[in-house]
């Protein structure tokens, strides 16, 4: 090795804490990236892994538009000459004892074996040795077969009992699942019982050899999906989600790559002085390039090896959280953390060398182009950063400008929308440099305000010093702004659901889960007959495709549901049911957007009897589904669908009735001897609340990581000043400055700074969350969020601003208060 | 028996099912008090509906066989054999269609003997909401796409499986033939170990059938065998296979020989067959009245199994004298997708003399237990 890169390296070690916090630095910018990328990646590939798996070998599959399918159906595909194979599936979800829920299938082993052979042959080829086993899944009423992690997770046996809200299973076996989506698997006749499914299945799987003919026969009032198109439909479902998994994954890199920036241009900075020594000396300026450029990739080296293995360890976390989203908002998944693999720290090693290279190559530049004279100074930069900040706040100018275009281009992807709201980020941050110029004689006030000279002296150091505090309080500002936009954003996300609840969710009582426990049809007629009871909705949601998309219809009774709900609309008010009740349908916003339909428009429906043609009466708030919800009469779905399944049903009583606790308890009563689970109104609205903080935990995660980032890039901001600046103090000491008082100052510097950076993110934090709202979540979701101000997500900012810049001056303190009596001016 | 003399047994694919499944479901479900009708009396015969099912015995096939032959003069030969077997004989929901009071297994051959192709395909099912049906009052039995049903004197047997298909008229030119006393066929000697069993043996048959490979359909000519079986409980511990053959001798007349395995390699005493004249009349022979002698074997790739692949067979009673052959040598079924067993079952074709007068003759023949044991299928 070159003698100039080993004296650069042994200042790595002889700057132990800087070394470090640079490399932790490095480590956490790349730790957020790959645990989020990662954990986005894993979910839905695991998704695709579950779905390839539970397809099996079928091509196509065949069911009802909406609802299960008559099984009677079932001898017409076992005789059609197109199908090779068929498999009856009854396709649901368990709740376990547990609280967990895992997928349900029900099939019949026989038909099921040319579909998915693994699954058959662990129930027909099972335990060759013991015949009594073997055909006890087939015989036995509650028989199940479990799959093996999941019987490993629960400790569950042959012969064991699996307790699930839907009554005591036996094990008879287990059974390998590549898939990782945790299933039960039972033979369809009892299956059909556990479900209340006599005479019904959910869909046939098929394995068919002529497409076009099959299709010729059953296209009227079934709905035939190819394994492609069904892999299309469920990514389609996950489309906008996905969306938002890039969003965070991207924004984990902006953060990240920019903490290694920030950090790698520290160190590139901090050996300015060093360089000029060297080039001094005669050393060649190639060879300081390969020194700086070795210590910069040993850094991105171990911190990015670091961070790869902290990121893993994040995705085991945040993983399950996007698999908990998932299932809450589209369909059953639980994917399993990736294993690891060695590519995971190339990753970690590539991203965080990478963007220590981005990070450091500018100062680099600058470095080397420096007369070794003026760099041997070490402080000749920043006399220029003045000039420099200005240059940087135009560029920045001409960012925002961009981002302006970027975000008002109307039909533009989404991802230009993204891109519009990272380049207005950056854009920000390029003007930090000339914020801390401007708001220079303010800081020095508050800061001399608050400690006097030290705190004059500290505002003094933060302008002096542009070149790294500008970066300093641009990475932090932008982790704050983060902070704030996103807490914003959820915050008004949050209140505007609470007013879609309030304007659509006013039952007393509502009985059954959706996916989970139906409501029968004999049990809503008893309750609709009961004298004194305002209304009775039956509500199902179910899945349709329109235009090939996948949408949702959902069926209410329209006379209950407008006397009882006050439904926000865009326009008109209740009186949009009345085409409603005469056969029409009510659209959602996010319907309307995406297909772009409007009030007095017709929709065409596939049918159980061939396509249906429905009016649009009107267009409603809403945010149960970005895909598109469309609600009509439950005689209207009966006649196009002949469905008869009810999810759940919502109990409306006048509130002025006087029997109206006596009339609650007669329901829940029924309802329990039913065994059917319910919820007060109060208990949904909670639940549904739940469901909406779950999804946005991955956000508040990426949340409390940007701020982490943002730690880390202002302690090594406030510990290079000091470094920097320790023969200052030297001189502090001789102007009679006293330890407390240079402790203050440092104090003061990270206080200072951390006020700058919040300031800034109270203005770009707004609007961030005003660009999230308007152009991300109308584009990609297609609804409206209403901005609700709330002081939380600024307190709570305001706290972390201080919290962080006051810890990261904590350790500079600690080191002036011990260093200090050993400081001296020997170089002046 | 001289050394190099073999006494095969003959018992079709359902009886080591019924070994297999019904030994195997007989000590998993729970006593319900009733019994399945064991075959000991001699059986009052009626038709067309004994053509039909007997839900009350436990084991019951429908079983066709057949040598055909196109318009250029090529050969080929087919299997169509429709099983069921009884799981419980009182579900707890018998209105259930998907409860399973029994299960439907069906096999499916076609044999090219130009190019030597065979192949094979198979079916299991329970009854479920329309999958299989075996009706009561005369032949009617189908599983999944696979059927075979009778109407007036005439069979129409139906088949498709991926690129093979068959579809076939069945006309019998003979009466029905009963084997073993009045169509009890005894199986061992403990009394119930025994079925009820009758044949058509000379079925004129034409239609179409459909290799693998090829494009169209082949309309083919030939004669077919058909069997009908039932019982409940016919195979002793220590019988291990059978070899059956189905023979069609060019005199006009029918031979069916069977013999049963047992595990010391002697053959079950109560092995028979019947011969049956250019009328139709039938002769019942008993063990003493046949005698067979392996004269080739054939070893399979696929199972390892080696099974005899040339006979000489001698009837003393009518002084038939035959060699017959394989026409494809390969005609073995690996049944993982239904009953999990190995056997042989394929066309096979030969010469001799019948009373002294040279003879052609062409046939079925069916090996078990020689890949492997039997027993322990699921």
């Amino acid at each position: 090795m070159k003698i100039v890169t080993k004296s650069f390296l042994r200042y790595l070690p002889r700057r132990l804490s800087l070394s470090l916090l640079q490399l932790m630095g490095v480590a956490c910018g790349v730790a957020a990236v790959v645990g989020m990328t990662m954990s986005a990646i894993t979910a839905l590939a695991s998704f695709s892994k579950a779905v390839g798996f539970l397809s099996g070998k079928a091509t196509h599959s065949v069911q009802r538009p909406a609802g299960p399918m008559e099984e009677k159906a079932l001898a017409d595909l076992a005789r059609d000459p197109s199908v090779e194979h068929f498999s009856p599936v009854i396709d649901r979800r368990l709740r376990l004892s547990n609280g967990d829920l895992v997928r349900f299938l029900g099939i019949d082993p026989f038909l099921d074996r040319a579909i998915r052979p693994e699954i058959a042959d662990a129930e027909l080829k099972r335990d060759t040795g013991n015949p009594e086993g073997a055909l006890s899944f087939l015989l036995g009423d509650d028989a199940v077969l479990v799959d093996r992690e999941l019987a490993q997770q629960l400790k569950l046996s042959s012969g064991a009992i699996l307790q699930t809200t839907r009554g005591s299973l036996r094990v008879v076996g287990t059974f390998a699942n590549p898939s990782g989506d945790p299933l039960v698997l039972m033979d369809i006749a009892n299956a059909q019982r556990l479900f209340a499914l006599q005479g019904f299945v959910d869909r046939a799987d098929l394995i068919l050899t002529d497409e076009l003919g099959f299709r010729t026969r059953w296209e009227n009032g079934f709905l035939i999906q190819s394994g492609r198109q069904r892999s299309i439909i469920f990514s389609a479902m996950l489309g906008a989600f996905r969306l938002n998994l890039e969003a965070l994954s991207l924004l984990a890199l902006f953060v990240g790559v920019f903490l290694i920036y920030n950090t790698a241009m520290f160190a590139v900075v901090n050996r300015r002085r060093d360089s000029g020594v060297l080039r001094s000396l005669g050393a060649r300026r190639h060879e300081i390039i390969v020194a700086f450029l070795t210590e910069i990739l040993i850094l991105g080296f171990i911190g990015g090896a670091l961070g790869g293995v902290i990121g893993y360890c994040l995705t085991r976390f945040l993983t399950a959280l996007i698999g908990t989203s998932i299932t809450d908002l589209y369909f059953f998944l639980r994917p399993e953390p990736s294993a690891w693999s060695s590519w995971i720290l190339f990753a970690g090693i590539g991203l965080g060398c990478g963007a220590s290279m981005l990070g450091g190559a500018l100062p680099l530049w600058e470095i080397v182009r420096t007369d070794p004279v003026k760099a041997l100074s070490g402080r000749v930069a920043d006399r220029q950063s003045g000039r420099n900040a200005h240059r940087t706040s135009l560029a920045g100018l001409l960012i925002l400008a961009i981002s302006v275009i970027l975000l008002t281009l109307p039909h533009t992807h989404i991802y230009v929308g993204f891109a519009g709201v990272f380049s207005f980020l950056i854009g920000a941050s390029f003007l930090t440099g000339t914020v801390l110029v401007a708001v220079h004689p303010g800081l020095k006030w508050l800061l001399g305000r608050m400690g006097r000279l030290p705190g004059k002296v500290a505002a003094g150091n933060i302008r002096q010093n542009l070149g790294r505090t500008a970066v300093a309080v641009a990475a932090f500002m932008v982790a704050l702004s983060m902070s704030v936009g996103l807490g914003a954003m959820i915050g008004s996300f949050r209140q505007s659901l609470v007013w879609w609840m309030g304007s659509q969710l006013q039952g007393e009582l509502y009985i059954g889960k959706i996916g989970e426990a139906d409501v029968p049809e004999t049990f809503y007629e008893e309750v609709k007959r009961m004298p004194g009871l305002g209304g009775a909705d039956p509500y199902r949601k179910v899945q349709v495709l329109y235009r090939g998309l996948p949408v949702y219809v959902a069926s209410v009774d329209a006379s209950v549901v407008q006397r009882f709900t006050h439904f926000g609309w865009l326009k008109g008010g209740n009186e949009n049911w009345e085409p409603v009740k005469r056969g029409g349908v009510v659209i959602s916003e996010s319907f309307a957007r995406r297909f772009k339909v409007k009030s007095g428009d017709t929709v065409v429906l596939g049918g159980a009897h061939g396509p249906a043609e429905l009016k649009v009466g009107g267009i409603f708030y809403d945010y149960t589904t970005e895909h598109g919800l469309l609600m009509m009469d439950r005689s209207t779905f009966l006649r196009v669908f002949g469905d008869h399944t009810i999810n759940s049903l919502a109990a409306f009583i006048d509130p002025d009735n006087p029997r109206r606790q006596e009339l609650i308890q007669e329901i829940k009563r029924r309802a329990e001897a039913r065994g059917l689970p319910m919820q007060t109104q109060s208990q949904l609205r909670a639940s549904i609340l739940k469901v909406f903080d779950n999804t946005f935990a991955v956000t508040r995660s990426m949340r409390a990581l940007a701020i982490v980032v943002a730690f880390f890039g202002i302690a090594g901001a406030l510990l290079t000043l000091f470094m920097e600046r320790r023969r200052d103090f030297g001189i502090y000491r001789s102007l009679g400055f006293s330890t407390g008082q240079i402790a203050t100052m440092t104090l003061l510097e990270g206080l200072g700074m951390g006020v700058v950076s919040y300031l800034l993110s109270i203005g770009v934090g707004t609007i961030l969350a005003i660009l999230l709202i308007n152009v991300i979540n109308l584009r990609s979701f297609n609804w409206t969020i209403f901005f609700y101000f709330d002081l939380g997500p600024y307190v709570w900012t305001a706290i972390t601003a201080l919290v962080a810049s006051l810890g990261a001056a904590a350790y500079p303190i600690w080191k002036v208060c011990r260093t200090y009596p050993q400081m001296q001016i020997r170089e002046e | 028996m001289t050394s190099g003399e073999w006494r095969v047994a003959r018992k079709r694919t359902a009886l080591w099912l019924a070994v297999i499944v019904g030994v195997i479901l007989l000590s998993c479900i729970p006593s319900s008090g009733a019994e399945w009708k064991q075959a000991v009396e001699p059986w009052t015969w009626s038709f067309p509906r004994d053509h039909g099912s007997h839900p009350d015995f436990r084991t019951e096939w429908w079983y066709f066989t057949g040598n055909l032959e196109d318009t250029a003069g090529k050969r080929y030969g087919y299997q169509l054999t429709f099983f069921r077997q009884g799981v419980n004989l009182q579900p707890k929901d018998p209105q259930n269609p998907w409860s399973i009071r029994d299960l439907y297994l069906a096999h499916f051959t076609l044999t090219d003997v130009t190019p030597g192709q065979f192949s094979f395909a198979e079916h299991l099912s329970r009854k479920g909401p329309g999958f299989a049906q075996a009706a009561q009052d005369g032949m009617d039995v189908h599983l999944l796409n696979w059927s075979a049903k009778m109407e007036g004197n005439t069979v129409r047997i139906e088949a498709r499986d991926h690129e093979m298909e068959l579809s076939l008229k069945l006309t019998p030119t003979k009466p029905v033939v009963l084997h073993g006393e009045h169509g009890l066929s005894k199986k061992g000697a403990k009394q119930g170990q025994s079925s009820y069993y009758y044949s058509f043996t000379d079925l004129q048959t034409d239609g179409t059938i459909k290799m693998p490979g090829s494009q169209f359909p082949i309309r083919v000519r030939g004669t077919s065998w058909f069997d009908h079986e039932f019982g409940s409980n016919q195979l002793a511990q220590d019988q291990t296979g059978w070899d059956w053959f189905s023979v069609h001798l060019s005199d006009g007349q029918d031979l069916m020989i069977y013999f049963l395995r047992r595990s010391d390699e002697s053959v079950e005493p109560t092995s028979s067959g019947t011969l049956v004249t250019a009328t139709g009349g039938a002769t019942h022979l008993r063990l003493a009245d046949i005698s067979i002698e392996v004269l080739d074997r054939w070893k399979s790739q696929r199972s390892g199994g080696t099974y005899p692949s040339k006979w000489r067979i001698f009837i003393r009673p009518a002084n038939i004298k035959i060699v017959l052959t394989p026409l494809v040598s390969n005609q073995e079924l690996v049944t993982g997708g239904s009953t999990g067993v190995t056997y042989w079952e394929g066309a096979v074709a030969g010469t001799g003399t019948s009373g002294g007068k040279r003879v052609t003759c062409e046939g079925y023949v069916e090996m078990t237990g020689y890949a492997g044991s039997i027993g322990g299928i699921f």
